[in-house]
């Protein structure tokens, strides 16, 4: 299949920091996921295939075209960006109106276009209020929607999950995922690997500016299911709960947090450790007041991937 | 993966150029400016002053009527090009023009930046060029109406008013000057008005910052005369520029007696800082982490 977008040794840094290192890559139509921490550099790979900022070194190909200066091009991308970008005064139809205006449609087919990208992302019996008024969900459902309304072929979201409650999350996945069946190519950009995993299985995997990998999504998952992880356990009793972990195989390490009452486990089969905690603490008559993972996931891999 | 082809097409055609890509920007600024509740009251208001004048030139028509009437104490009114640079150079419009460029311009771009509007314009197909046109179309817009309309007004009425062509024919160049000297101020207040508003997020700070610099430099000219009396201090003021090329543009004498060159240099190299730092400033958004 043709690459949509292709990249040739793109870099951009600024000043001495690092952006975006070397990255040569070609994206299919369908969806992909850009995976990463927090400043790995995807927002500045999002923003230079979508010709918004200048790479300092290397090219990006929109359907075979240099995307940086070519304007006309850009009516094929529909970019949602990761910061709240509204004028907070209007209301959600003036926004997204408003917006389809810099595309020079008739106003007929402006209003058409608004009313049906607003009717996706159901917010067309908000789109009367101001946008100040919006919750959290609902600006990101109009981000969205101001990404959409020109019916890109290109839909590039950065990070449109963040910030989200777990109901808006279904709703923004949902969306995304309809969008996979119709040939166009959405990027979807996050740094929590389940969120991505929800929507895709061909990912990018970007880390400190550069591509570490590129590929199936189960690839990730099974570093992430061999690599350490680290629990941490609010419980009554954490020594004595500590001296039942040492006797198993798969805790490879304990050690006492600063904090009140907490253990932090590390263990190379997680499923088998939260299966062992119920029984142990019953026998004991330990009280387990909180589980949690401290540790990323995703900073795991990465740092299985450099080797540290 | 599979993609199924459902009910997207691809489209290879050619994207041509639309005209005014600029367009929607400046009418929404436009539109922005007039929702204001106090520029509705400023806004008639800003023209009295324009009305003043032009009831000052039916006036000059009517002079006899008004001696018959009240007698010789009428004073005689010249209309002339002194009568023209008295209403576009003269310091009652420079203030109706700032007041002007602070309801429409102040947050032209301090309001995209504080809403991370960027890169919403600059993920569309709109250059950076556009942007800029449809932001400086809102202030030429506000601005040509207290200047270049007013004074093609007066120039008509003028000529209305006495029945013939005598004062055309007297000064056929006063449509240029009205023309240059209109596209001069409403140039420079839109590279002022724009770069203040490209340096803050806040559109009230923006506003201080056009009233402050503005007279700020008018202070700092009266200071340094007073203690040094050089004419030259003149050039730190933004409006005794102004006036100094207004002056000349009309045909009169500059009302401060050093070379209005000078003047129109510092003007121009405003205005070269102004548009370096604009560039520098609207960019597209780069997050460093």
């Amino acid at each position: 299949m043709k690459p949509v977008i292709e990249t040739q040794h793109l870099s951009k840094w600024y000043g001495n920091v690092l952006g975006l290192s070397d990255v040569t890559l070609e994206i299919e139509p369908g969806i992909t996921g850009i995976l990463g921490p927090n400043g790995a550099g995807k927002s500045t790979f999002l923003k230079l295939i979508t010709g918004q900022i200048k790479p300092n070194i290397g090219t990006c190909f929109i359907k075979g075209k240099k995307i940086r200066n070519n304007y006309p091009l850009f009516s094929f991308i529909g970019f949602c960006p990761e910061q709240d970008a509204f004028f907070d005064e209007l209301t959600g139809w003036q926004f997204i109106t408003g917006l389809l205006r810099l595309h020079h449609y008739s106003p007929a087919e402006r209003d058409d276009r608004a009313q049906k990208a607003l009717e996706i992302v159901e917010l067309v019996e908000d789109k009367d209020r101001v946008i100040k008024s919006y919750s959290r969900g609902m600006r990101q459902r109009l981000k969205f929607a101001q990404a959409i309304a020109h019916d890109p072929e290109i839909v590039v979201l950065d990070e449109p999950l963040n910030g989200l409650d777990p109901l808006g999350r279904r709703k923004i996945i949902r969306l995304i995922k309809s969008y996979k069946g119709e040939g166009r190519t959405v990027m979807v950009s996050s740094h929590v690997l389940p969120e991505i995993e929800a929507m895709t299985k061909k990912i990018i995997l970007i880390h400190q500016g550069k591509i570490f990998a590129q590929g199936d999504i189960h690839y990730i998952r099974d570093l992430i299911e061999t690599h350490p992880h680290i629990i941490s356990i609010k419980c009554s009793d954490p020594r004595l709960l500590a001296s039942n972990f040492i006797q198993e195989e798969f805790v490879l390490n304990v050690k006492f947090s600063s904090a009140e009452n907490t253990l932090l486990v590390e263990t190379n089969n997680r499923d088998k450790f939260f299966s062992l905690i119920p029984s142990l603490s019953v026998k004991n008559n330990i009280e387990v007041e909180e589980i949690t993972s401290p540790d990323d996931n995703l900073q795991a891999v990465f740092d299985y991937l450099v080797g540290k | 993966m599979t993609i199924k082809e459902k009910g997207y097409t691809h489209w290879d055609g050619e994207f041509q150029d639309k005209k005014f890509p600029w367009w929607p920007i400046t009418r929404y600024g436009i539109k922005l400016t007039f929702r204001k509740k106090f520029f509705k009251l400023f806004f008639p208001a800003s023209f009295l002053l324009a009305v003043f004048f032009l009831a000052g030139i039916y006036i000059s028509e009517r002079l006899d009527d008004f001696k018959s009437m009240f007698g010789e104490s009428v004073p005689s009114l010249q209309i002339d090009p002194a009568y023209f640079k008295t209403y576009l150079a003269g310091g009652f419009l420079l203030f109706i023009m700032l007041i002007m460029v602070i309801f429409c311009g102040s947050g032209l771009i301090s309001d995209d930046l504080k809403h991370n509007a960027l890169q919403l314009y600059f993920s569309r197909p709109l250059k950076k060029r556009d942007y800029f046109l449809g932001k400086t179309a809102v202030i030429v817009f506000f601005l040509f109406l207290l200047t270049l309309v007013p004074g093609f007004v007066f120039i008509i009425m003028k000529m209305i008013f006495a029945g013939s062509f005598k004062f055309f024919l007297s000064y056929p160049w006063l449509p240029l000057s009205v023309i240059a000297y209109s596209v001069l101020v409403t140039a420079f207040f839109s590279f002022y008005t724009l770069f203040l508003s490209s340096l803050n997020k806040s559109r009230l700070f923006v506003a201080i910052l056009i009233f402050g610099i503005y007279f700020g430099s008018e202070i700092l000219r009266a200071i340094f005369y007073e203690n040094f009396h050089n004419h030259h201090f003149s050039l730190l003021s933004i409006s005794a520029n102004i006036q100094q090329v207004g002056a000349v543009i009309f045909n009169q004498k500059t009302p401060y007696p050093i070379h209005w060159i000078l003047s129109l240099l510092v003007l121009t190299a405003f205005c070269i800082l102004a548009g370096f730092v604009l560039k520098k400033k609207v960019k597209g958004v780069e997050i460093v982490k």
